[in-house]
């Protein structure tokens, strides 16, 4: 089989790809109105994770931190729950949902975090806070289980259990996925021009915060406590990323018989019309001529590149799971050839993903999939394995690699901090493949030149 | 379903007194799940007739998270259902993680099913960290049952175990429904339990005497009800599932001051 899907054989990790799951976690409740997330351990499981996020969004933004000592990791860490929770609701009087998220050391030593919930409701919420709308939600996220990815996933589901409620307005659910405030943009703007009433879960357009004459502002998200109670009483989900929102989709399926769409990630032209015909089927609604121009606008650009740059390219893509299934589909699209795949972890569902089982059946090259994957497994390709590339599609991560061997990058994922601005573009859509495509040309054009490798072509196009 | 979690000193008879008590409830058409959340693996030994079981936690370590529920879970008799969680060697890793890794598995993988009437933990010796308290946590095990004997360290750890008890009794529903003594025939024993019990607020809910047929069925790898059910001691473990199944005493224990506990045993001419 010329499509290969294996792991990472080598122990331990060298420049890894993907991080834990609370960082997943907390992801979520940044999309969030009126939430801050505690993070219950160490104060580096925020630490690092806020400035991962804000070195992408070059946003402020807040998350909690029951900051764990050697005391607590001993005696219990509950207290400081307790503790953390009523400072948070002391200082801000507007926070109403508050996610408590659990990480390596206190699932460790067994913090029952539910059980300090059920005691800060009964004492803490009803003495202190009484008549003030809050909600305590424990997310259990051990780093040492699955990744970043897994973690988004456990934390979305159990938002959406806590507060999902049938006999609302049915709207249609679109589970986002790990966005950026360009892609739920692009996404809100494909569902308007339909005239779907839909409920995109996590919204964190509003996180592209903007600087105003009366000062900085505090980027959050804009889902509300009354769109997550909307999610019981849906048409129907879409889950446009399967490992980002796959698990409170299923919840949502078997609670309230809501039926559930999994995937396509809209990245690329099939897997956005797929997208647009799913809305159709269950809506009704027709897709409207203002979307088929978009399309053609995108084909247009694609196929100024396609045949012409782009085809045959060899490339790396790494990064969420989704996100580079999504990007390996489109570049087979644009007759470009994804020689290596590199997933961050291992899943027991990737070899069952319908959408690698078709890689497995169709590509006609050899091509590497590799679960568990770390950075070292492309640089060692490249160094010692004499693996011929074009591009690498990933995040900033993957920099350093690019710089030593003389492959370019184009960024596309998270995090991306060594490029101005990227959050604001869609990787999703027809504008997210238009772009894709012009900056994949755009970045092989400089290339192109700083190698000069028929550099004159570019004067002739 | 009732979820009850056994706890008691190491050594005093837990499992073999939770699988004569479960034996005696499947005698009366009750449907169990037994998980035992000791690292030495030997809480369903008696159910299952010294078949040797792969627990939860090795399976885990040998295939990954992708398990069968088939391969962890065996039916013994009565058609108790039988779980052990297992745990790392001794001296290395983490036994309390273990058993919450354990049980999340299982209730991803659908163990508790809608007809089981009750789910026992068996649980090692004291609850030494949050690990050991997992099966008392929100939405596990509502009642606990304690199991002791008249020596003193036995009620030392009863005592012990109430203090956690009560902790988790704040921040969830977890209440206390009682001592079992399972004798080991000290003078006055049944006095001095009962005493302990009415100062940590709670009942002896059945005085197990001590019979040489427990240790004969033992060596049979049979619980005394499969072995010889027209026995006498058959018949105590017979009372002791009615006494449990029929319990609607539940508390949150006042566990005692140590030199209150010392006085109790004083009293009882423990201490001399």
């Amino acid at each position: 089989m010329p499509c290969e899907l294996k792991e990472k054989e080598r122990m331990g990790v060298i420049n890894p790809i993907f991080t834990c799951q609370p960082a997943g976690a907390q992801y979520v409740s940044i999309g969030i109105k009126d939430c801050i997330a505690i993070v219950h351990g160490g104060q580096g499981c925020v630490m690092f994770v806020r400035l991962w996020f804000s070195q992408h969004f070059k946003e402020s933004f807040e998350i909690a931190s029951s900051s764990l000592h050697e005391d607590s990791a001993v005696f219990g860490g509950t207290h400081r729950v307790e503790q953390a929770v009523d400072i948070l609701l002391m200082r801000y009087p507007d926070v109403k949902v508050v996610p408590i998220i659990t990480t390596c050391s206190t699932e460790i030593i067994g913090d029952d975090v539910d059980g300090a919930v059920a005691k800060l409701n009964n004492g803490l919420l009803k003495e202190k806070y009484a008549g003030r709308e809050v909600h305590l939600i424990p997310i259990h996220t051990p780093s040492f289980q699955g990744s970043h990815v897994t973690g988004y996933d456990v934390a979305a589901e159990a938002i959406i259990k806590h507060f999902a409620k049938s006999g609302m307005i049915p709207k249609l659910n679109v589970f986002t996925g790990w966005q950026n405030p360009g892609d739920t943009h692009v996404l809100k703007h494909l569902l308007a021009a339909m005239e779907v009433p839909a409920n995109l879960i996590f919204d964190n357009e509003e996180f592209d915060a903007p600087l105003m004459p009366e000062g900085n502002y505090v980027a959050h998200g804009s889902t509300t406590i009354e769109d997550l109670a909307n999610t019981g009483s849906a048409t129907a989900t879409i889950v446009l990323n399967r490992y980002e929102g796959g698990k409170a989709a299923a919840y949502l399926q078997s609670k309230f018989h809501i039926p559930a769409v999994i995937g396509p990630s809209p990245i690329g032209i099939r897997n956005t019309d797929v997208f647009l015909q799913n809305v159709k089927k269950i809506t009704g609604k027709a897709i409207p001529k203002s979307l088929v121009k978009e399309r053609g606008i995108a084909i247009d650009a694609i196929t100024d590149v396609a045949h012409m740059f782009l085809a045959d390219k060899r490339v790396a893509i790494y990064g969420n799971p989704d996100l580079v299934i999504g990007l390996a589909e489109f570049c087979l699209d644009l007759g470009m050839k994804p020689v290596l795949l590199l997933l961050g972890d291992e899943n027991s569902n990737y070899p069952k993903d319908p959408r690698i089982q078709e890689l497995q059946n169709n590509v006609d090259y050899d091509m590497e999939i590799i679960m568990n994957a770390d950075l070292w497994e492309l640089g060692d390709r490249l160094q010692n394995q004499g693996l011929k590339l074009d591009l690498i599609l990933g995040h900033s991560k993957g920099r350093f690699i690019a710089m030593d061997y003389h492959i370019p990058l184009v960024r596309v994922g998270f995090p991306i901090y060594d490029r101005a601005g990227y959050y604001h573009y869609a990787t999703v859509g027809y504008e997210g493949a238009r772009v894709l495509a012009e900056r994949m040309a755009n970045v092989w054009f400089n290339d192109m030149e700083y190698t000069k490798n028929k550099e004159w072509l570019l004067g002739m196009w | 379903m009732r979820q009850i979690a056994i706890y008691g000193k190491g050594g005093i008879g837990k499992s073999t007194t939770t699988q004569n008590l479960n034996a005696g409830l499947a005698q009366m058409g009750k449907h169990i799940m037994i998980v035992g959340c000791d690292p030495k693996a030997d809480s369903c030994r008696l159910i299952l007739g010294g078949l040797a079981q792969q627990t939860v936690l090795d399976t885990l370590r040998e295939e990954g998270d992708d398990i069968d529920l088939e391969k962890i879970m065996k039916s013994g008799y009565g058609d108790i259902r039988c779980v052990e969680s297992g745990g790392p060697e001794p001296g290395v890793g983490c036994a309390g993680r273990g058993i919450i890794t354990s049980i999340n598995l299982l209730e991803q993988l659908g163990a508790y099913t809608d007809d089981l009437d009750y789910v026992f933990y068996d649980v090692l010796g004291d609850v030494v960290c949050g690990g050991f308290a997992m099966p008392i946590r929100e939405g596990k095990a509502k009642e606990i049952y304690i199991v002791c004997s008249g020596e003193m360290m036995a009620l030392y750890a009863a005592n012990n175990i109430c203090k956690g008890i009560s902790k988790y009794a704040e921040t969830g529903g977890v209440r206390l429904g009682g001592l079992i003594c399972n004798s080991r025939k000290v003078e006055g024993e049944a006095d001095l339990v009962e005493a302990v019990a009415k100062e940590l607020g709670t009942q002896m809910i059945y005085f197990v005497p001590r019979d040489i047929e427990v240790q004969q069925a033992e060596i049979h790898r049979k619980t005394v009800i499969e072995h010889d059910s027209n026995s006498k001691q058959a018949e105590e473990y017979r009372t002791l599932a009615k006494r449990i199944d029929g319990n609607d005493m539940f508390v949150v224990p006042k566990p005692m001051k140590q030199e209150r506990l010392e006085t109790i045993l004083m009293e009882h001419g423990l201490m001399e």
